[in-house]
């Protein structure tokens, strides 16, 4: 088991009659205790096996590659299995509908059943993730992680079937999503990914899959703590006004809360390895008199009822301004990154609805904002969509010609942030 | 082993109080001037005599101790305003007839919205979507989770609870505007229009919320 650290940022000075009270806290897991420490592991590859894998073929073909590369990189005695999805899901190894543990032995003959994956049918991801928790449900106790590739749209079921899978399979295992090429859609794999815990992303080139699924598979390796949860307690009259991850990447938790008793909330965090990851916290307090000092919020990391480590947030008000006026660095940049994400997604979407004027103002600000952070990666991305004039002042112009690959990669990963102070600014 | 803050709680933790969130320990310029020990609430205090007798807690009826400003067990704030006497709801929906009607070019129907609900309390209930800004005050009705009905203005229309128990709503120049049940034209901007129990306010490409009187 990892050893956490957790530290609150924030500024504690409030203004007479202030409400709100932010920090960010930094949770920093040294992922000590090795793979021997690590809890019992059971990983499945869910591979897009439809029609449009084979056009051209050699997605099909990179695909079987990344997945025997994925599978080389299963630490011995995880349990392991591969399903081809279709517009039904079918298992391609084991056959026999149980987890093997992972060998030698059965790594090879995995292997080689992947062979047997062919282009032909159609998609229905929530079929897909119905088995692999089915086959989880044969490794009980054991931290499970899945792997999705696909090229398409969901296709073969309505929305509402895979939302009613989403609900059943949500909590039992982790999924990382990956979407090859450009005929998938965003929206959907985020859904999946953002309710299972796990990351999405863009593989735009099918030559670069193998390398991405090694990355992934490893980090899913490199796992020494299993089910972890932030658990926030706050006061009587107090109100959680939001909880997100901010960094490596945004995600809402606001609405993931499980009631504890009456003041106290765990929000999921799954699995860590080392790792360093951020948590902006909201709470509005009622206000009291100044110079009173109050707990705002008690943050803890629990594995069941263990306590891994805590950070206090705290509130004083002051009628001293120079103290409440000044905003914490940690808060303000990742108020900005947030601010960041939501310019880029609602900028793409007024621009696919031909809405120029929002697209540019709000990619405007998103370079503005991408600048003032450091984010350079975003940066990049936001280069391949509009020509900037000038990024301090996030003068851009929209360009006409834009590859759907850049547009969808931006959309992905718009969502990444980048550290407090690690910027370039 | 517990300690006692300020306020009267007993906690069990030692460093701030965990019913109240005031600080332990130290007395500071906030402790009451006749020291914490001083004003412990004790049972008898507030059972026997008539005068010093609380109502126990509106909400879940435990008996309130002291000057508690907030309930041990639930946290409801006593010095908030007097619930009414009724209570009014409003449960927003994704709405696929409104949606087929409007037909909005570049719109695409949610796959998968689950129902919202949201208590209306006493006065000013704004709907709009909030931009998750910490400096900014979410509306009461705030519609930004995704997924995100485009049509939504940020500040869109405020639901109000009166005290004479009726309720009304009132567009706020919302750029898309703001339509009552099965009425097609969109009401007048910044003008009352009197809700009843049932009613369905139209809103965007395709939400539609629906105020119930429980």
């Amino acid at each position: 088991m990892s050893s956490f650290t957790l530290d609150a940022y924030q500024n504690e000075y409030l203004p007479l009659g202030g409400t709100d009270v932010n920090a960010i806290v930094t949770i920093t897991s040294d992922g000590s205790g090795g793979p021997a420490g690590a809890p019992e592991a059971a990983v499945i590859l869910i591979i897009d096996a439809s029609g449009s894998m084979g056009v051209p073929n050699r997605k099909i073909k990179a695909a079987r590659e990344a997945t025997r590369v994925a599978i080389d990189c299963i630490r011995d005695d995880v349990r392991f299995g591969v399903i081809a999805g279709t517009d039904r899901a079918r298992l391609l190894y084991p056959l026999d509908g149980h987890l093997a543990p992972a060998s030698a032995h059965t790594r090879e003959a995995a292997k080689q059943a992947v062979g047997r994956l062919k282009a032909g049918g159609g998609t229905a991801m929530g079929s897909w993730l119905a088995l692999a928790d089915q086959l989880f449900a044969t490794a009980p106790g054991r931290t499970c992680h899945a792997i999705l590739l696909t090229d398409g749209e969901n296709q073969h079921e309505t929305p509402e079937q895979l939302d009613a899978v989403l609900a059943q399979v949500d909590g039992h295992f982790q999924c990382d999503c990956r979407g090859v090429g450009t005929d998938w859609q965003v929206s959907e794999l985020r859904r999946i990914a953002s309710q299972l815990l796990g990351t999405v992303d863009i593989i735009p080139d099918a030559e670069a899959m193998a390398e991405d699924f090694r990355t992934m598979m490893s980090r899913a390796m490199g796992k020494t703590t299993g089910n972890v949860s932030l658990r926030l307690w706050t006061p009587q009259g107090a109100r959680v006004a939001f909880v997100r991850q901010v960094a490596p990447t945004i995600e809402e938790l606001s609405d993931r809360a499980a009631q504890i008793n009456e003041l106290t909330a765990d929000y999921p965090t799954a699995t860590w390895g080392a790792e360093a990851r951020d948590y902006h916290v909201c709470v509005n307090v009622p206000p009291r008199d100044a110079g009173e000092e109050m707990l705002a919020g008690r943050v803890s990391l629990v594995e069941g009822d263990q306590v891994l480590g805590q950070a206090l947030i705290k509130a004083t008000w002051t009628s001293d301004q120079q103290l409440s006026t000044r905003i914490s660095r940690e808060v303000a940049h990742y108020t900005g990154q947030a601010e960041l994400a939501d310019c880029i997604q609602d900028g793409l979407e007024a621009r696919k609805r031909g809405d120029d004027g929002t697209a540019t103002f709000k990619l405007g600000r998103a370079v503005q904002l991408a600048a003032e952070s450091g984010n350079d990666g975003t940066m990049k991305l936001l280069q391949a969509v509009v020509e900037v004039d000038d990024p301090a002042t996030g003068t851009v112009r929209l360009k006409r010609d834009v590859a759907v690959v850049d547009e969808m990669s931006l959309d992905t990963r718009s969502t990444t942030t980048v550290r407090v102070g690690t910027g370039a600014t | 082993m517990t300690a006692v803050c300020p306020n009267g709680h007993e906690s069990h933790t030692a460093d701030y109080c965990d019913q109240c969130g005031a600080r332990l320990g130290a007395a500071g310029a906030s402790a009451p001037a006749a020291g914490a020990t001083a004003v412990l609430p004790v049972v008898e205090e507030f059972d026997t005599s008539p005068s010093t007798r609380r109502d126990p807690c509106p909400v879940c009826g435990s008996a309130r101790s002291g000057d508690d400003r907030y309930c041990e067990s639930c946290g409801h704030d006593f010095e908030s305003p007097a619930p009414l006497a009724d209570t009014w709801e409003a449960v927003a929906v994704a709405d696929r007839a409104q949606f087929d009607r409007l037909a909005t070019a570049d719109v695409t129907f949610p796959d998968g919205y689950a129902e919202r609900r949201f208590a209306l309390h006493e006065g000013e209930n704004r709907i709009g979507r909030s931009h998750g800004r910490p400096d900014e005050a979410a509306p009461e009705i705030d519609l930004a989770a995704p997924p995100l009905d485009p049509g939504i203005s940020r500040l869109h229309a405020v639901l109000e609870r009166r005290a004479d128990g009726t309720c009304v709503v009132r567009d706020l120049g919302s750029t898309n505007g703001t339509a009552v049940n099965d009425e097609p034209a969109p009401i007048a901007p910044h003008t009352d229009v009197a809700l009843s129990d049932g009613d369905r306010i139209r809103i965007g490409a395709w939400t539609t919320i629906t105020v119930r009187r429980l």
